[in-house]
C-alpha cells in the first residue's frame, strides 16, 4: 500500500470542485416544481447576460418577468447555496471538534452546542433582542454566544468528571446539556407563547425561504471561522496523537484551543441562527471522508468543504422533492440517516478498541 | 449503545413534540379522525309528567351520555366549544376553560385549565364540573374513564365540516337545555352561508390559497378537508392546495407555479415589523404572483375560519366581502 498524502492534492481539488459542481447543478435544475432543462439554462444566461449588462455597461437590471426565473433565481438558487455553505460549515466545524477532543462522536448536535445556539436564538427572538440597523444580528450574535458558551460548559463539566476527555463522558454531558436545554427553551416558550411557531422552527431546521443575503453571511462566516479552522490543520493532528504531544512538538495548546473552539462556535452559531439545528451533518461526513482521505487533518479539513455541502446538498434535496408538492424538514432527512450512521460508527469504534 | 438509545429517544420527542404542535395549530380541523360524519342523531328524553328534565345526547364519537338535567357547570377545553357556548348564550356555565381558548375577551375570566398533551384530571376535578367538553385530540380513552368514574360527563365534539359544526351545536345547545338558541346560531350560519353561495361569481376558473403559516416559520397551506377549503368552493374559488389533505407544509416553488389569483393569510401579527400581508408583498421572487401584483392578500389572524365554531360564517362573510367587494 502506498503511504498516504500529506496534501490535499491539485488534482483532489479538482475532482472535489468537478464533484460538488454536478451536484449543485442537480440540486438547482431539480426541485418541488419540474423546470426543464433547456429553461432552466436559457434563465441562467439570461440572469447572466443582466448582470454582465448592468456591471458592465450599467444599464438597469431587468427583473425577472416570469415565474420560472422567480422560482430559479429567487427561491430554488440562493437556497441551495446556502444549504452548501451551510453544510460545508458544519462539516469541518465538526471535524474540528473530533480532532481537538480526539472523540469520533465530537459534533455540533451530539455535543449540544447546536441546542446551545438554538437557545440563544430563541432567547433573543423571544424577548425581542436586537441591535437597531443590523435587522437579524441578535439573533446571530445570540446563539454564536450562547454556543460558545455551552461549549465552554459542556467541556468544563467533562473535565472535571474525566480528565482524558472520553468520549462516553464528553457525549454524556452533551446528551444532559441537550436536555438541560431543552427544558430552559420550554421555560422561554412559556414566556413567549405567541411566538411558539417561530421557535419551534428553531429546532428542526429549514432553510427555507433564505435569500442572497443569507447565503453572504454564511459565506463570511466560512471564510472567517472556516480559515481559521483551516490554518490549524497540523495543531490539530497533533492533538489527535495528544495534548501531551502537542505540547512537545511545540503547539501553544491553550491559545490554538481557544482558536478553535471560538472558530467551532462561530461556525456553528452562524448556521443555526440562519437555518435552525441541522443535526448529524457535521458527525456523518468528517467519518465518511476520513475512510476516504486518512486521518491527516490537512486532507481531512478541506474534503470536508466539499463533502458537507454535496451531503446536505442532497439532503436538501430529498426533502424538497420527496413528498412533492409537501416539504419536509431538512433537519428530519440529516436526523434519519445521522442517527443510523450514529449507531454505526458507534458500534464499529466500540468493536475496534475490544479487539 | 445506550447514547444512542437516549439520543433516538430525545429525537423522537423532539418530532413527537413537533407533531403534537403541528395538531394542535390545526385547531381540530386535520380531518384524521375516523369519526368523521358520526351518528348526529341528539335525542331527548322526556320523563312520564313530560317535563323535559333528564337530556340523552349522543356525542360526536358515537357515545351516548345521559344528565339529570340541563348542565350548568362546564369544562370546555377547545377554543371552538368555548365559542359555541358563549354564542347559545351558555357562557355563565363555564367553570372552566383550555389553554388556547381566546373568544369572546369575556372567556379569559373563566379559570384556565392546561389542555391538549398536558391534560390534567386533578384540575378539571377540583373545578367540580357537570360536563367535559373535549375533542378526540384532547383526551385519551383512558383519561376519559377516570373521569366518568369521579362523575364527569366527558362528552366529545369532534367537528371535520361545516356539517360538523351543526351538529356540535346542536349536541351543546341540548346538553346545555339551550335548543332554541342552538337552532338560531345554526339558522343564522346557514342564511350567510347560503347568501354566499348564491352571490358568488365564481365558477372555479380562479385560485386562492390558504397560508397558514409564513415563509419565516416554514410555508404550511390548508388543503382539502379543511374548512377554509370548503368556504372557498362555496363562493366558486379553486384551492390551489385542494391536492393536498389537511394542513401541509408546502415548498414556495410550489406557491409561486401555482400561481393564486388571492392569498389569505391566518397569521397572528405579533406587533413589530410589517404586517403579514406587507411581509407576503415584500416576499423576493413573489412580485409576479397574482395575488401580489394586486395586492388581494387578506389576513384574518383571529382563527374565523380554522375553527368548528360559529364564526366560521363571519370569517368567510369577510372573505367573501374582500374577492368580490363589500356592497
Amino acid at each position: 500500500m502506498k503511504s498516504p498524502k500529506q496534501r490535499f492534492g491539485v488534482l483532489e481539488y479538482l475532482i472535489f470542485t468537478a464533484l460538488i459542481a454536478v451536484i449543485f447543478c442537480l440540486c438547482v435544475c431539480v426541485g418541488s416544481v419540474n423546470i426543464p432543462l433547456g429553461k432552466t439554462l436559457s434563465v441562467f444566461q439570461n440572469a447572466l447576460s443582466s448582470l454582465v449588462r448592468q456591471y458592465l455597461f450599467h444599464q438597469p437590471a431587468l427583473s425577472p418577468a416570469e415565474t420560472v426565473s422567480s422560482i430559479l433565481l429567487t427561491v430554488r438558487f440562493p437556497r441551495v447555496l446556502c444549504v452548501a455553505l451551510t453544510g460545508a460549515s458544519l462539516s469541518l466545524a465538526g471535524a474540528a471538534m473530533q480532532g481537538l477532543l480526539k472523540n469520533p462522536l465530537a459534533d455540533g448536535s451530539t455535543l449540544g452546542v447546536s441546542s446551545g445556539a438554538a437557545l440563544g436564538a430563541v432567547t433573543a427572538i423571544a424577548f425581542g433582542i436586537a441591535f437597531p440597523s443590523l435587522p437579524f444580528a441578535g439573533t446571530m450574535v445570540m446563539a454564536v454566544l450562547f454556543a460558545f458558551l455551552s461549549l465552554l460548559i459542556i467541556l468544563g463539566l467533562a473535565l472535571k468528571l474525566d480528565r482524558t476527555l472520553s468520549s462516553h463522558t464528553v457525549i454524556l454531558i452533551g446528551v444532559i446539556y441537550s436536555m438541560f436545554v431543552s427544558s430552559l427553551m420550554s421555560i422561554v416558550i412559556t414566556f413567549a407563547a405567541d411566538r411558539v411557531q417561530q421557535i419551534t422552527f428553531w429546532t428542526m431546521g429549514s432553510l427555507q425561504g433564505k435569500g442572497y443575503k443569507d447565503a453572504l453571511i454564511l459565506f463570511a462566516a466560512l471564510l472567517l471561522f472556516g480559515g481559521m479552522i483551516l490554518l490549524h490543520a497540523r495543531e490539530l493532528n497533533a492533538f489527535a496523537v495528544g495534548e501531551e504531544n502537542a505540547r512537545h512538538v511545540g503547539v501553544n495548546v491553550r491559545r490554538v484551543k481557544l482558536v478553535l473552539l471560538i472558530a467551532v462556535s462561530g461556525l456553528i452559531g452562524v448556521c443555526v441562527s440562519i437555518g435552525g439545528t441541522i443535526g448529524f451533518v457535521g458527525l456523518i461526513t468528517p467519518h465518511l471522508l476520513r475512510m476516504l482521505t486518512g486521518p491527516d487533518h490537512r486532507r481531512l479539513l478541506p474534503a470536508c468543504l466539499f463533502g458537507g455541502a454535496g451531503f446536505l446538498m442532497l439532503s436538501d434535496l430529498a426533502a424538497r422533492i420527496l413528498l412533492r408538492p409537501r416539504e419536509l424538514n431538512i433537519g428530519i432527512i440529516t436526523s434519519l440517516a445521522g442517527a443510523v450512521m450514529f449507531v454505526l460508527i458507534f458500534y464499529r469504534t466500540r468493536r475496534g478498541r475490544s479487539c | 449503545m445506550k447514547q444512542s438509545v437516549k439520543r433516538t429517544r430525545t429525537l423522537a420527542a423532539i418530532l413527537t413534540a413537533a407533531m403534537l404542535w403541528a395538531l394542535c395549530a390545526c385547531g381540530g380541523d386535520a380531518g384524521q379522525n375516523p369519526a368523521e360524519g358520526a351518528p348526529s342523531s341528539v335525542s331527548e328524553q322526556e320523563n312520564g309528567a313530560g317535563q323535559t328534565s333528564s337530556v340523552t345526547v349522543t356525542d360526536m364519537m358515537g357515545r351516548e351520555v345521559t344528565l339529570e338535567e340541563p348542565a350548568t357547570r362546564v369544562v370546555a377545553l377547545t377554543a371552538s366549544d368555548c365559542e359555541i357556548l358563549y354564542a347559545i348564550g351558555a357562557g355563565d356555565t363555564l367553570v372552566g376553560r383550555g389553554t388556547y381558548c381566546d373568544y369572546p375577551a369575556q372567556v379569559s375570566e373563566v379559570p384556565v385549565v392546561d389542555s391538549g398533551s398536558e391534560t390534567n384530571l386533578e384540575q378539571i376535578l377540583a373545578l367540580e364540573p357537570q360536563v367535559l367538553l373535549m375533542s378526540t385530540m384532547s383526551q385519551t380513552e383512558e383519561q376519559a374513564k377516570q373521569l366518568e368514574e369521579a362523575g364527569v360527563h366527558v362528552v366529545i365534539s369532534d367537528a371535520q365540516d361545516i356539517e360538523g359544526v351543526y351538529t356540535a351545536i346542536e349536541m351543546i345547545g341540548t346538553l346545555m337545555g339551550k335548543q332554541e338558541e342552538a337552532a338560531g346560531v345554526i339558522q343564522s350560519m346557514k342564511d350567510t352561508f347560503s347568501q354566499i353561495q348564491e352571490k358568488s361569481s365564481g365558477d372555479g376558473s380562479q385560485t386562492i390559497y390558504f397560508e397558514v403559516s409564513p415563509l419565516e416559520w416554514g410555508l404550511w397551506a390548508a388543503g382539502n378537508n379543511t374548512f377554509m377549503n370548503e368556504i372557498a368552493e362555496m363562493m366558486g374559488l379553486k384551492n390551489c392546495f385542494g391536492d393536498l389533505d389537511g394542513w401541509a407544509s408546502v415548498s414556495e416553488e410550489q406557491v409561486l407555479e401555482r400561481n393564486p389569483d388571492y392569498i389569505l393569510t391566518i397569521t397572528t401579527y405579533s406587533g413589530e415589523g410589517p404586517l403579514p400581508e406587507e411581509e407576503i408583498m415584500a416576499r423576493p421572487g413573489w412580485e409576479n404572483v397574482t395575488a401580489v401584483k394586486n395586492g388581494a392578500i387578506l389576513n384574518l389572524q383571529n382563527n374565523e375560519l380554522s375553527r368548528p365554531a360559529p364564526r366560521l360564517a363571519e370569517g368567510a362573510k369577510m372573505l367573501y366581502d374582500f374577492v368580490y367587494g363589500e356592497e
